[in-house]
């Protein structure tokens, strides 16, 4: 029914190359996130599978048929801007079914669809006024009503809720996640907040510069990165990333004045490409205060670390200290007490560690 | 105590030069319908200022209906008309292409559209004499020399660049979302015009209508230059009429065919007046 195939599609402006050959499958009924730097082409990505600009070169499927030519209008796809983009002159309910009128939807189906749409996001109270008599957060959902009272094939949502604040954020997000749910149906999402991305994504494409950098399910985005960029942008603070020494398979890795051996899972990849210094990718989670992690336990190593800043952010505690003259971000536990302060005992697990070359910053291992 | 007096004398010098102003614009307007409402006696012996002492309509009557202009005597009634039939199709027709014309170059830009509106805007600056000769030429060829048709046709032509400018001008503030939301609802080119642009466009519209009616019932030189005996507009038929002297100058009837030959857009200024500048301010205000 939804499904999207994006074939080798690049866009120009004038001389400006802004997609560089993309090619995504998404599958019928997945949640695909899209995200990137600012800048990247997000945007007109959605405005080309959407129909609203036309692509420079590449095809586009839809449902198995070719559709890179096609008017918006048949497409039959649903896009939520960012700006909202509420028709200022009609009403809520009018803004809602604007899109079945112009279908030729007759007049009972629509008021229906529309009540229907309303109650389930708790906008039928607002439905006489116009959309400049609505807060932001009504704003939104209204938005996101008028995509919704249509079923189309396929969603688009360039940054929905990236105007909210935090609590009304985390409140849409389960909505959304609830309604994909419901309706099974394919849903394209723009957003920059990592939470987002992580919570709602079957799959996120991580963009750059106008190409897909790697395209995978949260999980190997997070723990099997593709490159630095794509390590360097989800988790936060970020994956921590330190250049060292590779003597007979281990990272040399120099701390509070002590230097240290860390083994590491991708010696043999290391070796085999016959290199003797690399960039240490390890996440802040696997800097610890001493604990028992029993399945992990041949990887583990215990230094002392000397902590310059100590910032605790209610469930963790985040602290900063150097490692080879870098800083390193670690995430503590609040029980450990750590304070700000010189030679504190950790625990540093490398069970998940990564590494880059550092010409390309692609993944070695 | 001393700013607040300094403060007053301000404000009444200000008011004071408003007022002078004011007078100096009005007098002779003053003057105007004072003397249409004198009899020709009393305006020989008495004085220019004076209110009339015994008021009479006879000048006006004159004036709409047996007046001489030329060597008929008619009155401007007709010619009255003949600016009405001018006017009405020429405003009408000028408005409803430049809120197209801007609608296409605010929202829906092609190869060249860019270039197009600078050539437009350019005929904002094209003087009146410049074109004089070719266009009576084309209407000539177009079989619309002397015809009320034909004036139409050039007020249309003529206007279009300012009224695509106003309209254009204004739909950039349009957000382009809003057009790309209602193509993906499935609205058509003319349906987005329609259901989206149209309903912000009251202030524009009275702009634009204000300022084509008022360019062309007040036009002269068109209307000298391209109408026949029986299409003379009433710009026209008022310079006829002034000049015509059988006998004596009667300048009660003169003033009183000024008075009607300005009195459709006095009448508009003080009516639409207001949303005219309003209409003017509404692009500076975002919502
Ligand atoms: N109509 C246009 N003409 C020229 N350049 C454009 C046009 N539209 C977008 N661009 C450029 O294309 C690039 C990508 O823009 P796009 O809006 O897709 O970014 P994005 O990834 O959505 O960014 P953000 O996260 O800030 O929304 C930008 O550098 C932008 O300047
Ligand atoms: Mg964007």
């Amino acid at each position: 029914m939804g499904s999207l195939l994006i074939d080798n599609v690049t866009k120009s402006f004038g001389e400006t190359d802004i997609l560089k050959g993309i090619n995504i499958d998404i599958q019928d009924g997945e949640f695909l996130i899209l995200v990137g730097p600012s800048g990247c082409g997000k945007s007109t990505l959605m405005n080309i599978i959407a129909g609203l600009e036309d692509a420079t070169s590449g095809t586009l499927e839809l449902a198995g048929k070719d559709v890179t030519l096609a008017s918006p209008k048949d497409r039959d796809i649903a896009m939520v801007f960012q700006s909202y983009a509420l028709y200022p002159t009609m009403n809520v309910a009018r803004n809602i079914s604007f899109g079945l009128e112009m279908r030729k939807v007759p007049k009972e189906e629509r008021d229906r669809i529309v009540n229907e749409v309303a109650k389930l996001l708790q906008i039928d109270h607002l439905l006489d006024r116009k959309p400049s008599q609505l807060s932001g957060g009504q704003r939104q959902r209204v938005a996101m009503g008028r995509a919704l009272a249509r079923s189309p094939r396929v969603f688009l949502f360039d940054e929905p809720l990236s105007n909210l604040d935090a609590k009304l954020r985390v409140e849409m997000r389960t909505e959304i996640k609830k309604l994909h749910k419901r309706l099974g149906t394919t849903i394209v999402y723009v957003t920059h907040d990592q939470i987002e991305a992580m919570t709602l994504a079957d799959r996120i494409a991580v963009m750059k510069d106008g190409i897909v950098q790697q395209l995978g399910t949260p999980d190997e985005i997070y723990n099997n990165p593709a490159n630095m960029f794509v390590a360097g942008f989800m988790g936060s603070p970020p994956m921590n990333f330190i250049e060292v020494d590779i003597k007979e398979g281990q990272a040399v890795v120099e701390s509070a004045g002590e230097t240290h051996h860390l083994k590491l899972p991708c010696a043999e990849a290391i070796a085999a490409k016959g290199l003797d210094r690399v960039v240490l990718g390890i996440r802040p989670e696997m800097i610890t205060e001493p604990k028992p992690a029993p399945e992990d336990q041949d990887w583990l190593h215990s230094m002392k670390l000397d902590f310059d800043v100590v910032e605790p952010m209610g469930a963790d505690t985040m602290a900063i200290g150097q490692w080879n003259g870098i800083d390193v971000h670690s995430r503590l536990s609040p029980k450990a007490g750590m304070t700000a302060g010189a030679g504190t005992e950790v625990q540093v697990n490398t069970a998940k560690a990564v590494a880059f070359d550092i010409q390309t910053g692609e993944r070695i291992c | 105590m001393v700013a607040n007096r300094s403060f007053n004398l301000g404000r009444l010098f200000i008011y004071g030069c408003l007022l002078a102003f004011a007078l100096f614009y009005l007098a002779p307007l003053y003057v105007m319908l004072t003397t249409s409402f004198k009899d020709i006696e009393e305006i020989r012996s008495g004085n220019l200022l004076a209110l009339p002492q015994d008021p009479t309509l006879y000048a006006w009557i004159k004036a709409w209906s047996s007046a001489c202009t030329g060597s008929e005597c008619q009155g401007l009634a007709p010619f009255f008309m003949n600016s009405v039939k001018i006017v009405v199709p020429a405003v009408i027709l000028s408005t409803v292409i430049g809120a197209l014309n801007g609608y296409v170059l605010s929202k829906w830009r092609f190869r060249g559209s860019d270039l197009m509106f600078g050539m437009l805007l350019f005929g904002c600056f094209i003087p009146f004499q410049v074109i004089l000769l070719p266009m009576a030429r084309l209407l000539a060829e177009l079989g619309l020399a002397n015809t009320v048709t034909g004036l139409v046709l050039v007020h249309v032509i003529y206007g279009v660049a300012f009224t695509t400018l106003f309209f254009r001008n204004f739909y950039v503030s349009v957000p382009t979302e809003l057009v790309k939301a209602a193509q993906l609802d499935g609205a058509s080119f003319f349906q987005i015009f329609r259901h989206i642009f149209l309903p912000v466009s009251l202030p524009i519209f009275t702009v634009t209508i204000i300022w084509q009616f008022t360019q062309i019932w007040n036009d002269f030189l068109f209307g000298v230059v391209y109408s026949g005996p029986g299409t003379q507009p009433i710009t026209v038929a008022l310079n006829n009429l002034v000049n015509t002297s059988m006998g004596g100058k009667e300048y009660n009837v003169d003033m009183a065919a000024a008075v009607i030959a300005a009195l459709p857009t006095l009448l508009v200024y003080i009516f639409a007046g207001k949303y005219f500048v309003r209409g003017l301010t509404a692009g500076a205000v975002k919502g």
